[in-house]
């Protein structure tokens, strides 16, 4: 834990600048259109990192990260509609109170449990949300539930951009430069020795799944107010996650930039799907294809090809380092 | 208490049915420890290749059963390996990818069903389709009880192979504890792909079946993995011989809550109660999960 960062990590910080600079002057140099792509964009590198947070540096894969981000956009929509007419800042830590509660309902008893057992827990309690605002009254059912319009595309933009910026810093902080960090990691690489040395596992996995199903939700809020209506299937729906675990997956588990470039990757891919042939089950099919591609032949990702070359130049070196002793190459 | 004897029996009869493939998802379970999310995948292909079988051959839909086995058990035959690899891998977290592998393998047979047969319901039909059977004052589908007959031979024939043969004691062997098994002269990895073909052939029969009781599209396979996922929980992971319990328990469920408060709550219903058990009592109420 240096305070001053080494030359790595400050030029990590100069590219993260750089980011920064780009991403705030955008709104003034691109027209609405592309503007709400890049909305999107943050939105899914956002969402995709706090899947990352569970599944890349714990090792608990969440097949509900959905029904967090349904939830942060039921509440805000809920509650700034008529009987309540809540200003929208008021409505995001409703949400993540909820959020946070659910998480910690689900997790308590399933994360002591393997992660087989998780995976269903979550993935049932997504589709258990869906079947429940479907039915009931209070939600709009399956017809949905309107927000009031607020028409102003940068105010999202940056909404969505500071959200992502604060998650992204956070995983960072937390995940990257912590004790806690250390915790999450030492118990994902094999759990039975991190408890061994000490440390709270129930615990930590809980810290940190409910971390990722609030920062979820906060994204869900904005989203519900950026697209002015909602319904089950567009906030609870099975393909939010599939997409997440795609984007991971694709940009390198339990990397921090891994979810940054698979979220943006995949997203763009997603518009232009959608540009071309419209909404599309085509879409599911290749979202699959991309789960079993990479798991079989890409299983650390992106992020994982870049650190992967870059130790193949060092092991080169190294090899060249040990041979020259034993007389070197012919 | 017509009506109550009537949806028992329903519930029943259908609860044989999931039985058949609940069995052989705990076993390809025990031997692979692989969650297979696919499971509602291989329901649906069995369900439309009867459909293909009476729509295009003209045939009786109960002629797909052994041809679902033949040509799913193939193809399971063929994915295998692929599962096995990625579970006994040596990336940081296999169990993980191997489920991500199972999970990535249901969404593209989900996305590549939805695009080549769109969302139509398809409906498998049968010399019986539309008979129905009365035992004295209940009145049930003739369908649901063949099908329900077929689904026991099924389960009868998987059990008579697990416990009469000596292949099938090299399955239960790996399934209690694969190292020794190893020891023991078992081909692990030969044995897993023949598992996991053998659970897709008769998932898929399982599939011709359900598909001649409802009517089948691509996206009730989601409902499939549920049930599977259901009596995998009540029964515990891997437990063959709870499995047949839970399921009937599962199949009386939906019937009640379909009858009694109304089909769309039938899901939620199921949904509350695995959620309930895995928080009250995680390791399946016979606490016999692995």
């Amino acid at each position: 834990m240096a305070l001053l960062p080494t030359n790595r990590q400050w030029r990590g910080l100069v590219l993260f600048a750089i980011i920064i600079v780009v991403l705030g002057v955008l709104p003034w140099t691109v027209n609405n259109y592309w503007l709400r792509i890049a909305t999107g964009a943050l939105m899914w590198a956002g969402l995709a990192c706090s899947w990352n947070m569970l599944g890349g540096y714990a090792g608990y894969i969440n097949f509900g990260q959905s029904a967090f981000f349904g939830l942060g956009a039921y509440v805000t929509a809920f509650l700034m509609d008529d009987p309540f007419g809540l200003p929208f800042s008021a409505t995001i830590p409703a949400g993540m109170v909820v959020t946070a509660l659910c998480a910690v309902i689900i997790g308590a008893p399933t994360l002591r449990l393997r992660g087989a057992y998780f995976a269903i827990a979550t993935w049932a309690f997504a589709e258990v949300l869906i079947q429940f605002a479907s039915a009931v009254d209070f939600t709009g059912g399956i017809g949905g539930i309107g927000l009031p319009p607020y028409l102003n595309e940068r105010f999202f933009y940056f909404a969505m951009f500071g959200t992502a910026a604060l998650t992204y810093f956070l995983t960072w902080a937390l995940f990257e430069r912590s004790r806690f960090g250390l915790k999450v990691k030492a118990l994902r690489d094999h759990e039975p020795a991190a408890e061994a040395m000490g440390i709270n596992t129930a615990m930590v996995k809980l810290q940190t799944f409910v971390l990722s199903a609030v920062t979820a939700s906060v994204f869900g809020a904005i989203f519900a107010y950026w697209v002015t209506f909602i319904n089950p299937k567009s906030v609870f729906g099975g393909d939010i996650t599939d997409q997440m675990v795609v984007m991971v997956l694709l940009g390198g588990l339990g990397t921090l930039w891994g979810p940054a470039i698979g979220g943006v990757v995949l997203f763009v891919v997603n518009r232009l799907i959608w540009m071309y042939w419209g909404d599309t089950a085509f879409y599911i099919a290749i979202l699959g294809t991309a789960i079993v591609l990479v798991v079989l032949f890409l299983p650390n990702g992106i992020a994982g090809l870049f650190a992967r070359r870059k130790n193949d130049a060092l092991d080169k070196v190294l090899d060249k380092l040990a041979g020259s002793g034993e007389g070197g190459h012919p | 208490m017509d009506l109550f004897l009537q949806t028992l029996l329903n519930g029943l009869l259908i609860g044989g049915v999931i039985a058949t493939f609940t069995i052989a998802f705990q076993l390809a379970f025990g031997v692979l420890h692989v969650i297979d999310f696919a499971v509602g995948g291989w329901v649906v292909l069995g369900g439309y290749l009867g459909y293909y079988i009476t729509a295009w051959l003209g045939l009786d839909g109960f002629i797909a059963i052994p041809l679902a086995f033949v040509v799913f058990g193939a193809l399971g035959y063929l994915i295998g390996p692929m599962l096995y690899n990625v579970r006994n891998s040596r990336t940081a977290r296999p169990e993980l990818m191997a489920l991500a592998l199972s999970f990535g393998l249901f969404t593209l047979l989900r996305g590549g069903m939805l695009t080549a047969w769109g969302f139509n319901t398809r409906n498998v039909t049968t010399t019986l389709s539309g008979e129905s059977l009365a035992i004295g004052p209940v009145t049930v589908p003739l369908i649901r009880v063949v099908a329900a007959v077929f689904a026991a031979a099924i389960a009868g024939g998987l059990f008579l192979f697990l416990y009469r043969t000596r292949y099938g004691l090299a399955i239960r062997a790996t399934a209690e504890n694969r190292h020794n098994a190893a020891l023991m002269g078992v081909n692990i990895g030969r044995l897993s792909a023949n598992v996991y073909g053998l659970y897709a052939g008769i998932t898929a029969m399982a599939g011709v079946l359900m598909g001649a009781i409802y009517s089948v599209n691509p996206e009730v396979g989601l409902r499939y993995t549920l049930f599977a996922f259901f009596v995998a929980v009540l029964a515990g992971l891997g437990s063959v011989e709870g499995a047949l319990m839970a399921a009937l328990l599962l199949g009386v469920i939906e019937a009640f809550v379909s009858t009694y408060v109304g089909s769309s709550y039938s899901l939620l219903a199921i949904f509350t109660t695995l959620f309930l058990v895995l928080l009250i009592s995680p390791r399946g109420i016979l606490r016999r999960g692995l």
